[in-house]
């Protein structure tokens, strides 16, 4: 345990309210260099906080989107074997032809192991690819380092990186999957610490908006047989269009009048759904 | 340190490491552990891989650290069978006021609170003595509350936890609504669903396929040879029965139905059936049971591949199964016994599954549900039961 590493503390950054209990998860995580697996509904702020993480760590932030399509050495790097064809077949580059590495490109896991600093990667949404990505990558973490078939050479991490993996399924990753990886579930926030997301986002709102703005928003939330509920992310653009709309007056939201559902609701269904119900009076 | 705590663990059924238990002894040396409060998430977020085992931790923890009860069942049931019983105070006031033993107009001048208190207390009296104390519950047709952990009001999770100690945290039981037996969520079926692939290459060859063709080029000493494919597309057919009879079925309708909904897109066809307790010679394309009769024999000229899901809680009267015209609607007569029709959509499909909504240590208790489990394989319609449906149905 390096004296550098000690003194790189997370404890929050501007754009991100962060709670006691997942700043100390974070911060044991980095101490003691396992990857940390997060959990939650869509719009808890999974994303946002490797974000926060590398900007108030003050490192570079790699991200890794993982696609369904996805192999892990797409992942780690690239032989470039197109370009090396046409290099070879008209031979009108710089690069040497005969020299593979040149045609070695790395992928996002390559450039945080390669980087100069100490990176923040982000593993977005690894639920996406199949187990056989998982399983896969789980050598590459735990050594922390990667061969390189086609130039038999190993890339080894100069510095470990701060892995931050998301994942929205329901379901649980493989098992020696999650036995390298700590883990937490980030709750959907409470009304409360809604308003303190709110606050940091728009420090000059006015209060009688706010209160009646997250009011709704948690009574729209508890409707049933939405399919897809509103998350943090739809609330806050969903604040920025009350706000931006000169005509609009907080009372409304108390009385039931709830303009610009579109915003909050995404799926043709639960927009119709949501009118009805307020249309009946039942909401409010 | 903490070896005891770990078995705690253990012993309740959250599956915990050894390895993961020395990373613990790790993090414990770095310096950062200082506090219960620390010990609790550190713990937490290194032995607890899943927040559906989040609930069972926090007892765990308050037990071993605080020395309150572990899991009892009728506690942790309590506050679900209050729940029903408001449901069924609202339906039927009289009924209730007779099992509770209070008269109907006093029982109506209580709040739900003290109704729930009230009831509470009988319930505690009764403890011991009177085994069957909430049976009327049960005798009530209000199934629902084996549905143990059933949230109307959905996800109702705490986040925050800066003034209180550990222990009192832990004692919120905040994850209570993810843990296992908790109901089933659309994203979860639909996540079980999704491994019900079958992907074939359709469609015309408009793939390039970059690694046939470097080899093939190569093959040919440098000159370009490109090699198309054709893309990658479901042709899986999906039929879905549906048992929208009786209202023991009626919580898992709307979930089973939209999931499918939702996986729609997966499935090169997916056609949903309805049909009341067990199938007859017909099964009705309208939730009625009336417009749309879809009579069985027809399915003897589909596509054999064809996945067969058919979700019913197959409780039923024998005679309803084994008698020819058994059928409880005088219009179904076909003249042969359910059980028949049963085991020729069985021989007609070869991957079928039944998905059971009762828990499956319940099953045994039911004559018919034990017939129908011989004709076709049957699973819990929970996460789990789904996942081993859907391995099963991928199997062959």
């Amino acid at each position: 345990m390096s004296g550098k590493r000690e003194s790189a503390h997370f404890t929050g950054a501007t754009r991100y309210v962060l709670d006691d209990e997942l700043a100390s998860i974070i911060n044991i995580s980095m101490a003691l260099e396992m990857p940390l697996l997060l959990k939650g509904e869509p719009g808890t702020g999974k994303t946002m906080l490797a974000h926060a993480i590398a900007e108030s760590l003050k490192m570079p932030l790699v991200v890794l989107n993982v696609k369904s399509s996805m192999k892990l050495v797409d992942a780690l790097y690239q032989y470039d074997t197109l370009t090396r064809l046409n290099d070879s077949r008209f031979g009108d580059s710089s690069r040497n032809v005969s020299n593979i590495e040149d045609y070695i490109r790395m992928g996002k896991i390559g450039q945080a192991f390669t980087a100069d600093r100490r990176t923040v990667l982000l593993i977005d949404e690894i639920d996406k690819a199949d187990t056989d990505f998982q399983d896969d990558m789980l050598d590459v973490l735990d050594q922390m380092e990667f061969d390189i078939i086609e130039i038999d050479k190993t890339i080894k991490a100069r510095t470990r990186p701060v892995i931050i993996i998301t994942s929205n399924a329901k379901k649980d990753l493989s098992d020696p999957f999650l036995g390298r990886c700590n883990f937490h579930h980030i709750a959907f926030p409470e009304p409360k610490m809604m308003r303190n997301i709110i606050a940091v986002h728009f420090p000059n709102l006015d209060a009688e908006l706010m209160e009646n703005s997250v009011t709704a928003f948690y009574r729209l939330r508890e409707m049933e047989g939405i399919e897809k509920k509103p998350a943090t992310r739809e609330l806050l653009n969903w604040v920025r269009a009350l706000t931006a709309d000169p005509d609009f007056k907080p009372k409304k939201l108390a009385t039931g009048d709830i303009p610009y559902l579109g915003v909050l609701f995404k799926k043709s269904q639960d927009l119709q759904r949501t009118n009805e119900l307020l249309r009946r009076r039942r909401l409010f | 340190m903490f070896i005891d705590f770990f078995y705690t663990l253990k012993n309740v059924g959250i599956p915990v490491s050894p390895t993961s238990f020395l990373t613990l002894h790790r993090a414990l040396r770095t310096g950062l552990v200082n506090s219960l409060n620390d010990f609790y998430t550190a713990s937490r977020s290194i032995l607890v891989k899943s927040e559906r085992y989040f609930d069972l931790y926090d007892q765990a923890f308050a037990h071993h650290f605080e020395g309150t009860e572990l899991p009892d069942v009728s506690g942790v049931e309590l506050d679900d069978i209050a729940r029903v019983m408001l449901d069924q105070w609202l339906k039927e006031p009289r009924a209730l006021a007779e099992a509770l033993g209070i008269d109907e107009s006093e029982l109506n001048r209580l709040t739900p609170e003290e109704l729930i208190e009230y009831f509470k207390e009988r319930l505690k009296e009764q403890t011991g003595e009177h085994h069957g104390g909430s049976r009327w519950i049960g005798t009530g047709g209000t199934s629902p509350v084996g549905h143990s952990g059933y949230h109307p009001g959905g996800m109702r999770v705490g986040g925050v936890s800066r003034n209180k100690s550990a222990v009192k945290v832990a004692l919120d039981r905040r994850y209570r609504d993810y843990s296992l037996s908790g109901p089933l969520t659309r994203p979860m079926v639909g996540e079980a669903l999704k491994r019900l692939r079958n992907l074939v290459p359709v469609g015309p060859k408009d793939r390039v396929n970059i690694d046939e063709t470097l080899y093939q080029t190569m093959k040919n000493g440098g000159e370009i040879e490109i090699v198309f494919e054709r893309s990658l597309k479901d042709r899986l057919k999906v039929i879905l029965a549906i048992d929208n009879g009786g209202y023991s079925m009626d919580p898992y309708i709307s979930v089973v139905q939209t999931v499918f909904d939702y996986a729609r897109s997966q499935f090169k066809d997916l056609k949903t059936y309805f049909f009341h307790n067990t199938i007859y010679s017909t099964l009705w394309g309208d939730s009625a049971r009336f417009r749309k009769p879809k009579p069985i024999a027809e399915f003897a000229a589909a596509d054999s591949q064809t996945r067969l899901f058919i979700v019913g809680d197959a409780s039923m009267a024998p005679y309803e199964l084994m008698v020819a015209d058994g059928s409880i609607h005088i219009e179904e007569r076909s003249g042969t016994p359910s059980i028949e029709c049963l085991k020729f959509l069985a021989d007609t499909f070869s991957h079928a599954v039944w998905l059971n909504p009762m828990p499956e240590d319940m099953w045994n208790y039911t004559q018919t549900v034990k017939t129908i489990g011989r004709i076709f394989p049957m699973f819990e319609l929970s996460i789990d039961g789904l996942e081993k449906a859907v391995h099963f149905l991928m199997a062959k």
